[in-house]
């Protein structure tokens, strides 16, 4: 037998299945990971930054795009297991379909959760590259470093999504999801300035949101700036701890709406 | 092993809340046989295939399959189950053969017994010339062919269908029943709903009939129809001839007209009087069907 485990197969067939749909859209989800961070970083680098000379000890430049690599993979990542995993579940069927197969839920939630992972990463690495040429890299490579942080961290915004996908009986049901998680990590977790602005009571909400502890880690790794090993544990662990709780969650739910 | 059942279900119960959808039914289900579960809608026909499947609970009762209990279903026995599930729940994104080569791998098969097994499937539901075709372009009829080839990528044992022809035309329901009669004869075992009677007098070796979450009765369409409508069936119509009205007849009112089930012809056209207004045709299943499950309609 090989050395990966039997069901790692069965979860990267569910992850082809992506695959093989991203392929046939290959050229709009390029044009989309290319264009949206230019946009962004139009907008910051141009606008914004022309106010700020500095800020924690970079310029602006290299303390948003980060942010916004951190921002696009949430986004990605939470888009591609609710709208994404929903219209699978829900409208056309081919959960079912899955789990009259050999996979297993757990496979087959795992297979979403990868892919959406992955979808996370490419366009990460799009607003990297972008980013780059910019200017907006000092240390480029800390920031390669910074992309497994966002790899791990993507496999929770994934299940986050899930655990929306495991509660909704609509695609309205989403709306909630993306004002009142989504955005609020946009605002909240220091995309596009310090979290320190904000009183100490905010900043609890801030710290309770993944995204900030993201942005903790890989903000000093791309501007090529000393990390905290203990503070960067602790980032690791609350990001592990949270991927796993909504995981499960996300499980149970969706188990007993499938099968009683 | 070999004579046990492939599926065996004793007091087999599903509730959903308070919903008891399922009432503790007890079916076998035999190697190489065709047996079709027969009932009107929402007599509990998917939910019990979803059981066989794994894809619904057990709420209490037994039911195993190839002799093993579904709660403890592994991967070796899922294998050999293929379902045609009543929705189509094919992959919109992806195309005809791709969606084949998917399912293949949730299998756990090779891409080389893919790569064989696609374009085999694809001809043996005459869908050879839409190989890279998207789902959204097929017809209904091709999806519901699309279905069922799907079901067989794994090459099982047991095939689980459910309506497989509803939706159909003529020809393509012709052109499946040949092949599900060829999935027989290879020694496959077939489960099957189905709301056409002709469909279920061809192919089924047993048939179930189910309502309400019961099982009304069970045999052959020979034994059914012998059991419940003689072999004739003469429709009188209103008002009728003296002498008819009797309760000596095996009879049933049906609004209009007098149904008179008889072993053969004879027995009722010699008191029939001569101008009696009457129909007169060989009973067939359609009629065990009504007879067990009621005229009325199922909108509830
Ligand atoms: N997921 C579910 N939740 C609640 N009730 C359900 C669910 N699935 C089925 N039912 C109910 O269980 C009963 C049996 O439904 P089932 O789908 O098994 O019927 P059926 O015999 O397949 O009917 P049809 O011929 O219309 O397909 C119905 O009363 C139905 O409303
Ligand atoms: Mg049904």
């Amino acid at each position: 037998m090989s050395l990966v485990p039997r069901g790692a197969t069965y979860t990267t067939a569910v992850t082809w299945r992506q695959y093989l749909v991203w392929r046939k859209l290959l050229w709009s989800s390029l044009a989309t990971n290319i264009a949206n961070p230019i946009l962004f970083l139009f907008a910051f680098g141009f606008g914004l930054g022309r106010f700020i000379d500095s800020i924690d000890g970079m310029t602006y430049l290299a303390f948003v795009v980060p942010g916004m690599i951190a921002y696009s993979a949430m986004f990605s990542a939470s888009f591609e297991t609710t709208i994404g995993s929903f219209s699978r579940y829900y409208m056309h069927r081919t959960w079912d379909a899955t789990l009259a197969t050999p996979v297993t839920l757990v496979e087959l939630l795992l297979g979403e959760v990868v892919w959406a992972a992955v979808k996370s990463l490419l366009s990460a690495l799009s607003v990297l590259a972008i980013g780059w040429v910019w200017g907006g890299i000092p240390s480029v490579s800390g920031a390669l470093l910074a992309l497994p942080v966002v790899f791990v961290a993507s496999i929770g915004f994934a299940c986050y999504g899930l655990v929306a996908t495991s509660l909704a009986r609509g695609y309205e049901f989403f709306s909630y999801f993306f004002t009142f998680w989504v955005t609020p990590m946009f605002v909240f977790s220091g995309v596009f300035f310090s979290i320190e602005r904000f009183p100490p009571g905010v900043q609890v909400i801030s710290w309770l949101l993944p995204m900030t502890h993201l942005i903790a880690v890989i903000r000093p790794l791309s501007a090529g700036l000393p990390l905290d090993p203990g503070w960067t544990l602790l980032h690791l662990g609350y990001l592990v701890a949270l991927t796993v709780v909504a995981f499960l969650f996300a499980y149970a739910k969706i188990r007993r709406r499938i099968f009683d | 092993m070999a004579d046990s059942p492939i599926i065996a279900a004793r007091a087999l119960i599903k509730r959903y809340g308070k919903l008891e959808a399922v009432k503790g039914i007890d079916f076998a289900v035999e190697r190489a046989r065709c047996i079709g579960l027969l009932g009107p809608n929402g007599a509990g026909k998917t939910t019990t295939m979803r059981m066989v499947m794994g894809l619904a609970t057990v709420s209490a009762g037994e039911l195993t399959v190839f002799g093993v209990p579904v709660q403890k279903m592994d991967r070796q026995t899922k294998a050999k189950i293929g379902l045609v599930p009543q929705e189509n729940s094919l992959d919109p994104d992806i195309t005809v053969s791709e969606n084949l080569a998917v399912y293949g791998r949730y299998y756990g098969l090779s891409a080389a017994v893919i790569a064989e097994q696609v374009p085999r499937l694809l001809a043996f539901m005459q869908l050879q010339g839409r190989a890279s075709a998207r789902v959204i372009q097929l017809s209904g009829g091709m999806k519901r062919r699309l279905v069922i080839a799907r079901a067989l990528i794994g090459d099982p044992e047991l095939l689980i269908l459910d309506e497989p022809t509803t939706g159909l035309d003529p020809q393509a329901r012709v052109m499946i029943w040949k092949q599900l009669m060829e999935l027989k004869k290879q020694g496959k075992t077939l489960l099957l709903t189905t709301h056409y009677m002709d469909e279920a007098q061809r192919l089924c070796d047993r048939i179930i009939v189910i309502d309400h979450g019961e099982i009304l009765d069970e045999g052959t369409p020979g034994q059914l129809i012998a059991r419940h409508v003689k072999g004739h069936v003469f429709e009188v119509q209103k008002p009728l001839p003296n002498g008819m009205a009797d309760g000596s007849w095996d009879q049933e009112d049906i609004g209009d007209a007098i149904l008179y089930y008889v072993q053969s012809p004879p027995d009722i056209l010699n008191e029939l009087p001569d101008d009696a207004v009457y129909l007169h045709r060989p009973a067939n299943l359609e009629d065990v069907f009504l007879r067990l499950t009621g005229r009325k309609l199922r909108e509830t």
